[in-house]
């Protein structure tokens, strides 16, 4: 049942993604609209996907890091319909949409369910944080995508189609740095945990484990990026590619957890 | 509805003749009053501006009736009739209709988009009004151009994007800073086109302002007219590092604002933007300031290159309006139409249900014998006829008022049902 209800999610998500871009090339109203409707009815099937397979399951759909991306999956398009409406930016789905759709399609089909070694309290609250903490860098990514777009097309003074919909790079600046400001203690108390947890349950806190490990590079990446602003001032163009860096080690975490053995299974 | 316009505008007549027929508002009065009094036409309403000038009217023969308004017309002004009636566009019905929407919509204009031209139809809309030359074609028509106008304005962004330098510099502002609220202002050199770049800049919330100036009492002018604060100019450097946004209009020969200078106050400013606005030629910024992140620094042919993409931008958008006048001309016409129509077809079915009623009811009194389910199967079978012969001739008047050419069809219908008089 979650199965089908999840394709048809997806199929809803890639529907929504392509009007998304095609409104980034065609500024129509109704473009908006309809991918806008499409957003919210996936969400909603994501919804009652994720609440029929935790059903099945008999216990919260984070056991595994593909479950647990479903979930952040549903976080990211949640956080970013909302945005859209209190920010004024009907641009911003042809950016986080895409990303949240390459998220989700990595459970098709959805692999069989480990028989989950996880018990205790903390590991619940370790996959949460760090799936809000990677909900908050999608937005950061695309925050500095936009930001280095428009600030492009400002600084070669030839406008083109993304000048006129792209807003301020004050805005896009600010919202790279308050999505980095929230998705960072998320992570980081995300990974103490984990760490904490992996010490007690395996005896040991690192070991060979790929996901644990490039995670760590990418808090390193965010955690110069967030020093950087707090002490020198750092923003604008610096602090854009400093998101799209940790972005790149943070899906190559997610990769290495989905495809390399390891203890995130 | 024999409603046609007729006229000539900055598309096909040069500017001498449009000036030359150009009235004003008391000789159009008169012209709408003469023209409604000797009968040419039923209605009528003329929109003169300095672009356009065009005669929209209903008349049962628009042939004659364009003639007789052009030479009124061109008698009023003094002219000679025959190379104003070579200029003239005529469009009739359906077309004519379109153009009074593309006129409102402002896509026939010069600049496209342009607000001016809706009120200007307007106020030849409430001269024709007080004049009583305006009847209900005219009326519906126009009252629909002003809302078709409306949807357009606000469903496309025809009449968004800045077409001259000074808005086009807010507009770069307002991709660079989230608002221009509380934006300091820095005027170097009081030239008019700064000062009127500046005034845009204040109506969006842009605050303080300074002004400076080798001349100090140029500037102190210029400040008290901006309701600024006049600065000396040899502390620009020390204003320059206060401010987000700097309108430079000197006429002197080398920069005035130099590369160190702005990398002196640059790091203090934390990020924040700094935005030059360079409309003197030679150029009062220095050109490697631009390559200073955070700088973002405009002169007057960056400015015209982006009033040249917003006017391309607009084209884009016209094809979308052009989408919407196609819609809303059909919907016009649909609505018109049927409202032509429906007195021919209600007669046409009263005059099919009398034939049929009266021949059921001779027949059934020639058959005492029928059983009621008998007389009902007569009844139902006589309806199932007429209804089908009806069938076709309504859906084609229908479709020939959408089409804009009822009045044959009407006639036609007229004489082979024998409807009598229309």
């Amino acid at each position: 049942m979650h199965q089908t209800l999840l394709t048809l999610a997806i199929v809803g998500y890639v529907i929504a993604t392509g009007l998304a871009l095609a409104f980034l090339v065609q500024r129509d109203e109704l473009i908006h609209r309809l991918a806008s409707l499409a957003t919210l009815a996936s969400w909603i099937l994501h919804t009652v996907a994720l609440l029929t397979l935790a059903l099945d399951l008999g216990r919260p759909p984070l056991g595994s890091l593909p479950e647990a991306l479903l979930v952040a999956v549903w976080v990211v398009v949640l956080v970013e319909m909302w945005l859209e409406r209190r920010y004024g930016l009907p641009v911003l789905g042809a950016f986080v949409l895409p990303v949240a759709l390459a998220f989700s399609l990595q459970s098709m089909p959805m692999r069989p369910l480990i028989g989950s070694t996880l018990r205790g309290a903390w590991v619940w609250v370790h996959i949460l944080l760090a799936l809000v903490g990677i909900a908050a860098f999608v937005l950061n990514f695309a925050g500095a995508l936009m930001y280095l777009l428009q600030e492009r097309q400002l600084k070669t003074k030839r406008p083109g189609a993304l000048y006129y919909r792209l807003p301020a790079l004050e805005t896009l600046d600010r919202l790279t740095y308050r999505t980095l400001a929230l998705g960072f203690p998320f992570l980081t108390i995300g990974l103490i945990l984990g760490a904490l947890w992996a010490g007690a349950a395996w005896g040991s806190v690192f070991a060979f484990d790929p996901l644990a490990l490039l995670s760590l590079v990418a808090w390193a990446v965010y955690a110069l990026a967030l020093a950087g602003r707090a002490t020198a001032g750092w923003h604008g163009r610096r602090t854009a590619y400093f998101a799209i860096l940790g972005f790149a080690v943070l899906a190559l975490t997610l990769g290495a957890g989905l495809f390399l053995p390891g203890r995130h299974g | 509805m024999p409603l046609f316009v007729a006229g000539l505008s900055h598309r096909n007549a040069p500017v001498e003749l449009r000036e030359q027929l150009a009235v004003d508002e008391d000789k159009l009065r008169e012209l709408l009053r003469d023209a409604a009094a000797s009968g040419a036409v039923r209605e009528v309403l003329v929109l003169s501006t300095c672009n356009r000038v065009e005669v929209y009217a209903v008349a049962d023969v628009p042939g004659e009736a364009r003639g007789a308004l052009f030479r009124r017309l061109c008698r009023h002004r003094g002219i000679e009739t025959a190379p104003v009636e070579a200029l003239l566009y005529t469009h009739a019905d359906a077309e004519a209709v379109r153009h009074a929407f593309r006129v409102a919509s402002s896509l026939d204009s010069m600049m496209i988009g342009e607000p001016q031209i809706l009120g200007q139809v307007k106020d030849a809309f409430a001269l024709a009004q007080s004049c009583e030359t305006v009847g209900p074609a005219l009326h519906t028509l126009f009252t629909q151009a002003f809302a078709v106008a409306k949807r357009v304005r606000s469903e496309t962004e025809i009449a968004r994007h800045a077409v001259s330098v000074s808005f086009a510099a807010v507009e770069l502002a307002k991709k660079i800073f989230e608002g221009l609220d509380g934006k300091a202002v820095l005027l170097v050199g009081a030239g008019k086109m700064s000062e009127l770049a500046a005034r845009h800049l204040v109506e969006h919330g842009a605050f303080p302002i300074y002004v400076t100036n080798r001349t100090g009492a140029r500037a102190q002018e210029m400040a008290r007219a901006l309701a600024g604060t006049a600065v000396p100019f040899d502390e620009l450097a020390t204003a320059l590092a206060a401010v987000d946004i700097v309108i430079t209009s000197t006429g002197a020969p080398e920069p005035v604002i130099k590369r160190e200078a702005v990398q002196r106050i640059i790091h203090a400013r934390r990020g924040r933007p700094l935005f030059f606005i360079d409309i003197a030629v030679p150029r009062d910024v220095e050109d490697s300031v631009d390559t200073l992140d955070d700088v973002y620094c405009y002169d007057i042919d960056d400015l015209k290159q982006v009033v040249d993409a917003n006017i391309r931008e607009r084209g884009r958008e016209a094809h979308r309006a052009e989408a919407i006048v196609d819609r809303e001309v059909a919907k016009f016409l649909a609505r018109l139409g049927d409202v032509e129509v429906i007195p021919t077809i209600v007669s046409l079915r009263e005059r099919l249900e009398a034939i049929r009623s009266g021949e059921v009811k001779r027949t059934l009194g020639r058959l005492p014998a029928a059983t009621p389910e008998t007389r009902e199967a007569i009844e139902a079978m006589s309806t199932a006829i007429v209804n089908k012969i009806l069938h076709a001739p309504i859906t084609k008047l229908r479709e020939s008022s959408r089409a804009g050419s009822s009045r044959s069809w009407l006639e036609l219908v007229h004489e082979l049902f024998g409807l009598g008089r229309k």
